[in-house]
């Protein structure tokens, strides 16, 4: 009974939440806002979605906030000549990058904090470097032209939800059905019997910090998107929700069990917990400190303290 | 094997000196009293805090809290200093240990997280980094903190030599820690556990406390930093402390403390600080855009990393 | 002076140790011996604090004592010297002397280093080591860092009003043959100071330097000799005793292999501190176990083998093929080699994946289809392998964390069986497991070895190695030090000790 409330201990907290914010005001329960305010943090579901997989194999990615600014530049200012190509080319970008930093990491023995805040620190110049650290404007025409779908609805929802939901079925798939799903699962499972069956392990990290990149990328293509420019700074604040997603999702930092399903329920907290103190009108000074507080509490309940033999 | 490790310890020192050498090379001007003095300003408080993260890697641990304990003292430090009658010539000086002893505090919370309830110092630290940056912005309200004090400014404005107080307040805070580090149990303890914590807490090291008054001594010079900090911008806010997390590790590693610990110490924190802080005026004095700062520096300290590992003592990376 | 009465102590049903009684007397040195699994380091944590005992008193000069931590003993005078070196390597000498005990050279937090300097000349001087105290201990050579050891246990003369009571745990393992003298000339200058529990599975020396020698067995005294009547053969045939019951490992079962294809071949390999020069052969079908005391190299073998360890001389080769050369284990399990480690639970199973899942761990690619997982082959497979070695399990997708002991090894070496392996590498493979299931794996052994896989083995006892074996190598401190033919002669575990000591 225990273990079973144990693991799905995230649905449990989702549905209480949504519960006791909806009894203090009603109108919270409204489906048709509900899927509004769902619809405004895909990106940040996304990038969590691709922290996912780094955190699943023992790592971290310190990277993806800058990631995302850096592209949110590269997207404003290429929208034009590229048009629709700038997605992939992106995406590409932030995959190479995240593989970048798993090299780093699994050749070099690295610490994946530093490499990745290190990548991230790299691209922090390169964003501020492409927009001359000014924030940029995107052709909008273009961009309606393009991507004027995605700020529309189709019925009460909103059509970002599609372009989250669609990711997500995406990940879910590699995450089930893939051998690179199978592989990743052994290697945050149970790295020294991964080692042990032949897998080649290093490759595998570097597949997930890629993953994490690229999804990573997406997110920033979302916000250029949606607040149609792109500046050095946009995503910054992203960084500490999408860590608390995937952690309160359970995922631990230990890795091994949880996953994409994990991470939604996360991100659904995560969207709940924000938008409620938007709704009771709690400051915004005060957020970053709840999440903060969250986190620590999140990390403490979730740890898999046998993996851990000596904790620095 | 001697050798090489002969070599790697005045690695950094080399790298500075053949910088310093460079940027006067490209422009005269960098070698000047005047531009010496801007690069002490510079790295003043960033030594501080370089200094402060030093004795937590050096016993294994990283801490990512500072920008949320340097905002969040400078803060306090300022609020302080105004209730407190505005100067530090009048009672107004009582603010320099209550942010001092915040900054401790803060630091002990942070250690205490991490050590007594077993969570990755990386993760607690950062966690606690954001709390802090909230709390900063909680005081503020999201503005800026001015202060009004020509005493305390003094600091940055009364020059002996060429450089300001603030440059010897800095240096006497480097000595101490240096004293802390060769002198002390605490130092010695720190080493111990960064070499071998099972062993070191066979032989009776007393690991919690040890790792509680580490951070806190990591938050005092934190506190340290932030007040120079206000020294040198006359305020303080949120964002105070930006940027601080990735440059003091930054300087820590270049300067050759080892990420896994027990090897490095104060000074190869100041050659790295030194380092860092001579490549940012350097790229300015030379025409270049500062913002590159980052990123030179993100790939020098992966190279510090990689140079630096003994790969067959480090077994298992996440 | 250190009397043991009666002390017993259990893990659960395994009762390790069974109404000890043991005693010391000041300024004596006593050996203790025995085979793996023995009890000596059972009995060693608990004269050291580590453990508790169950039952039965533990007497200093007359007074009941009981630890509760290794502070404990050492407040009471018993210091202990370890195997693994215990001092931190970054620190001066004089600091890991006085590691946790800074206390005494402190003002107000500041340490006093000419006073702790000049303290450790004199410490060191006991252990007649002549080295600068603040020399880094990563700078020493092994047998001066194995006398700043002893110079750090003895340090508690000063702390202890009684004497001292001084643990040696296999002392000489990486000492030279002159250093071994020297250690063993300083440790008798000490018995004015202190009385020594020297461990060892080199008999000779054991016999050399004590006084009394105390041989275990199965967790109990079986013997007490003093140096004069103490004879090497006697205390080995002590040590091992019992006559194997062929009927159970069903000795008569082995079938004979095929000489002429090898399978393995090791020459002259060596691994800098671990193996020395080793060599031997398997064959097709034959089974070879490896015999030996902890830290032989056994396990050592296993990994080089299979890619994990690479060894720094001589050669390997594999089905008789110069060119293969395995540099990790991707190139091991692609060329048909399977290894299961001994720590089941951390490297040898995927505890938080399925059975179907775990036994396609090592054959990933084939059970997909262009990155796609052929989920319904796998199924089949394990299905087909739970029916064929009766594995107990719900189903083909229970996590295996659910899966007893016995049935994960099942697991495991279905794993290996259905990826085709051709040269099994099995450490401790019935470790932790109840008879019946013993019994399984012996079976699944000889069904492999019947099947032409060729099997390296580190077994738990001697009986599993005789009655598995075509063959036994023993091992000792990293050499092959004798190899015994089952076939050719009846081998006793006897024997095998002779070899092991």
């Amino acid at each position: 009974m225990r273990d079973v409330l144990k693991s799905n201990f995230h649905w449990v907290t989702l549905f209480a939440l949504v519960f006791l914010v909806g009894l203090v005001d009603k109108n919270f329960w409204d489906i048709a806002s509900l899927l509004i305010l769902i619809g405004d943090f895909v990106p940040l579901f996304i990038m969590a979605l691709g922290l996912t997989f780094a955190i699943y194999i023992g790592g971290i990615d310190l990277s993806t906030q800058s990631m995302a600014n850096m592209v949110t530049v590269i997207a404003a200012l290429y929208l034009t000549s590229l048009g629709f190509l700038i997605v992939p080319l992106c995406i590409l970008i932030g995959a190479c990058l995240g593989g970048l930093s798993g090299f780093i990491t699994t050749r070099f023995l690295v610490p994946s904090f530093i490499s990745t805040l290190a990548i991230g620190g790299v691209c922090y110049s390169l964003a501020q470097w492409l927009s001359g650290n000014r924030a940029l404007y995107m052709d909008s025409e273009k961009r309606n032209q393009l991507f004027g779908w995605l700020l529309d609805s189709t019925g009460i929802a909103p059509n970002a939800l599609f372009v989250g939901a669609f990711v997500f079925v995406l990940m879910l798939f590699i995450e089930r059905k893939t051998l690179l799903g199978r592989q990743l699962k052994a290697v945050g499972s149970a790295e020294l019997a991964a080692v042990a069956s032949g897998i080649k392990v290093q490759q595998i990290k570097i597949m997930a910090f890629a993953i994490s990149g690229g999804l990573a990328a997406l997110a920033g293509v979302l916000f250029s998107i949606k607040l149609s420019g792109g500046a050095p700074s946009i995503a910054n604040g992203f960084l500490l929700p999408a860590i608390v997603a995937v952690l309160v999702g359970g995922t631990p930092l230990t890795g091994g069990v949880g996953g994409v399903v994990n991470t939604l329920v996360g991100a659904m907290i995560v969207t709940v917990i924000r938008s409620s103190m938007l709704y009771l009108e709690v400051a915004a000074t005060h957020q970053q400190m709840v999440f903060g507080l969250v986190l620590i509490a999140a990390i403490v309940f979730t740890i898999d303290r046998s993996k851990l033999t000596i904790v620095k | 094997m001697l050798k090489n490790l002969d070599i790697k310890t005045f690695m950094p020192a080399i790298v500075l000196l053949t910088l310093i050498i460079f940027f006067t090379a490209l422009n005269p001007n960098f070698a000047s009293m005047r531009n010496f003095a801007r690069i002490a300003i510079a790295a003043s408080p960033f030594l501080m805090v370089a200094i402060g993260v030093t004795f937590i890697i050096i016993m294994g641990s990283i801490d990512l809290s500072m920008e949320g304990s340097v905002s969040l003292t400078a803060v306090i430090f300022c609020f302080a200093l105004v209730y407190f009658g505005g100067s530090v010539a009048s009672t107004g000086w009582i603010a320099v240990p209550i942010a001092l002893l915040c900054g401790a505090l803060y630091g002990a919370l942070n250690g205490f997280i991490h050590a007594r309830l077993l969570i990755p110092s990386f993760m607690s630290s950062l966690a606690m980094g954001f709390v802090g940056i909230g709390a900063t912005v909680l005081l503020t309200g999201g503005g800026i903190v001015r202060i009004n004090d020509d005493i305390f400014r003094s600091l940055l404005t009364y020059r002996i030599q060429g450089f300001p107080l603030m440059v010897y307040l800095a240096g006497f805070f480097l000595c101490v820690g240096i004293f802390i580090q060769k002198k002390t149990v605490l130092g010695r303890h720190l080493y111990a556990i960064g070499g071998a914590e099972d062993l070191a807490k066979a032989s009776g090291v007393p690991i919690l406390q040890t790792r509680v008054l580490a951070f806190a001594l990591a938050g005092f010079y934190y506190a340290l930093g932030g007040m120079l900090q206000v020294a040198k911008l006359g305020q303080a806010e949120s964002v105070t402390g930006a940027n601080l997390m990735f440059l003091s590790i930054t300087a820590a590693v270049v300067g050759g403390v080892a990420l896994w610990g027990a090897i490095g110490g104060v000074i190869n924190a100041l050659i790295g600080v030194l380092i860092v802080a001579v490549i940012n005026n350097g790229m300015v004095v030379i025409g270049l855009p500062d913002f590159i700062q980052d990123g030179v520096l993100g790939v020098l300290v992966i190279i510090a990393v990689i140079l630096s590992t003994n790969r067959s003592s480090v077994r298992f990376v996440k | 002076m250190l009397e043991f009465e009666n002390i017993s102590k259990s893990f659960g049903p395994v009762r390790a140790l069974n109404n000890i009684n043991f005693n010391v007397a000041k300024g004596e040195i006593v050996g203790l011996v025995g085979e793996n699994g023995a009890g000596k380091s059972t009995l060693m944590k608990i004269l050291f604090g580590s453990y508790l005992a169950d039952s039965g008193s533990i007497r200093i000069d007359g007074k009941s004592i009981q630890f509760a931590s290794p502070r404990d003993a050492m407040a009471n005078g018993i210091g202990m010297v370890f195997q693994e070196q215990s001092l931190i390597p970054n620190l001066t000498v004089m600091e890991n002397l006085f590691l946790g005990r800074e206390a005494e050279f402190t003002h107000f937090g500041i340490i006093d280093k000419s006073r702790m300097a000049a303290s450790a000349r004199y410490q060191l001087a006991k252990v007649r080591l002549d080295v600068d105290p603040l020399t880094v201990t990563s700078e020493l050579s092994f047998p001066q860092r194995q006398l700043v050891e002893l110079a750090k246990v003895l340090t508690l003369e000063e702390e202890t009003e009684g004497d001292l009571v001084i643990l040696l745990d296999e002392p000489t393992s990486v000492l030279s043959e002159e250093e071994v003298e020297l250690l063993f000339d300083i440790v008798n200058k000490l018995r004015s100071r202190a009385a020594f529990i020297f461990v060892s599975h080199r008999l000779d020396e054991v016999v050399t330097l004590s006084d009394r020698i105390y041989v275990l067995k199965d967790g109990s005294i079986v013997d007490e000799v003093t140096r004069e009547t103490a004879e090497i053969p006697m205390i080995q045939s002590k040590m091992v005793g019992r006559e194997i019951d062929t009927e159970y490992y069903k000795q008569d079962l082995k079938k004979p292999f095929d000489e002429t294809t090898s399978v393995l071949s090791l020459k002259d390999i060596s691994l800098v501190g671990l193996l020395h020069h080793v060599s031997f052969d398997v064959h097709a079908g034959e089974v070879v176990c490896l015999v030996g005391t902890e830290g032989s190299g056994r396990e050592a073998i296993l990994r080089t083998v299979f890619g994990i360890l690479m060894p720094s001389s001589g050669t390997l080769q594999y089905n008789d093929h110069p060119a293969i050369k395995i540099k990790s284990p991707y190139d091991a399990v692609a060329h048909n080699i399977g290894y299961m480690p001994r720590e089941r639970k951390v490297e040898g199973i995927f505890m938080s994946m399925s059975v179907a899942e775990n036994m396609t761990s090592s054959q990933m690619q084939r059970y997909s289809y262009y990155g796609l997982l052929k989920k319904q082959a796998e199924k089949e497979l394990a299905e087909a392998w739970i029916d064929r070695l009766s594995i107990k399990t719900q189903s083909s997708h229970t996590d295996c964390s659910r899966l007893s002991g016995g049935n994960q090894q099942k697991v495991v070496l279905a794993k290996w069986r259905s990826s085709g392996a051709k040269l099994m590498m099995l450490d401790h493979p019935t470790r932790g497991l109840d008879i019946g299931a013993k019994q399984d794996v012996y079976e699944m052994i000889r069904n492999m070895a019947a099947d032409g896989l060729g099997l390296v083995v580190v077994p738990d006892t001697f009986e599993e190695a005789i009655g598995l074996a075509h063959k036994v190598i023993v091992m000792k401190d990293g050499r092959v030090s004798e190899e015994f033919d089952c076939d050719q002669q009846d081998v006793r575990p006897l024997d095998l000790i002779a070899a092991m000591t």
